[in-house]
């Protein structure tokens, strides 16, 4: 039988909130699922897939990901700033990262006025029925997560520090994973 | 591993796929190559940024699932490669 307390493998060796890693994990199923629905519907048009992929922009989404592990970066640093208890660092960690997060959506913004003056929508082909669905529903947590830094930027507690920049860096792990497979596969 | 060798190992993990991506190839291998820098990327992120390396019980697991699920990723990108 388990032990909950298993230094090692017991709920409590988990780092952060509970709670929080059961959001992670169902969210990264969500993501998941989503992901290699992707791939097997691609193997029913590989060419058409490719076809589509060239109207993205690959450097635009390569700059986003350097700005999101960026970001993220700043969250993991305001984490080991609030251990120490530098509350006024924990902000100004926080604050840059906020500021990359919307600096992300941003791109990201552009990146959707581009498809859309072109005429490229959610029925233009399937591939761009898992884009808009994929990267929209990923921007939503950018967005949620903007709003959390922002909270435990205000109350900076160690705590809600760790339970925060988790889900800041889920928003990361995701993306690592959404970009190649949308924007570089061919 | 610390956040900063972290960042710097995303960073250039990175810039290496949308290098390949810049390169313009193609092809089973160079999805093989690019899936695999993105499986690199997530164990770091869950390691360092998410200090699951603290948890080396939890690490394996997740490991293990994101191992799984980037195989099925590889697999189905060799499929469509085949088709």
């Amino acid at each position: 039988m388990s032990d909950d307390t298993d230094p090692e493998t017991g709920f409590y060796a988990l780092p952060g909130d509970l709670m929080m890693w059961i959001l992670i994990i169902s969210e990264l199923i969500v993501f998941g699922a989503g992901l290699m629905a992707f791939m097997a519907v691609r193997l029913t048009d590989p060419q058409g897939f490719t076809a589509a992929q060239g109207h993205l922009d690959a450097t635009a989404a390569g700059i986003n990901t350097i700005v999101l592990v960026t970001s993220g970066w700043l969250a993991a640093l305001a984490q080991r700033a609030g251990a120490a208890g530098q509350v006024a660092r924990v902000r100004l960690l926080l604050a840059s990262a906020a500021a990359l997060g919307a600096l992300f959506l941003w791109i990201k913004m552009q990146e959707y006025a581009a498809k859309s003056a072109i005429g490229i929508d959610f029925e233009t082909h399937p591939f761009f029925t898992f884009y808009y669905l994929l990267t929209g529903f990923h921007a939503l947590h950018v967005v949620a997560g903007i709003v959390i830094l922002a909270l435990v930027g205000w109350k900076a507690t160690p705590r809600n520090l760790e339970v925060g920049t988790a889900f800041w860096h889920m928003v990361d792990l995701v993306w690592v994973l959404l970009f190649p497979i949308i924007y570089l596969l061919r | 591993m610390t956040a900063t060798q972290g960042w710097l190992a995303l960073v250039i993990l990175s810039g290496g796929s949308t290098l390949i991506a810049w390169w313009g190839g193609t092809g089973v291998l160079v999805a093989l190559a690019i899936l695999t820098l993105a499986w690199a990327k997530a164990q770091i992120v869950l390691n360092v940024y998410l200090g699951l390396s603290e948890a080396p019980g939890w690490s394996r697991g997740f490991a293990l699932v994101l191992g799984l699920f980037m195989l099925g990723a590889m697999g189905l990108a060799v499929a469509a490669g085949a088709v």
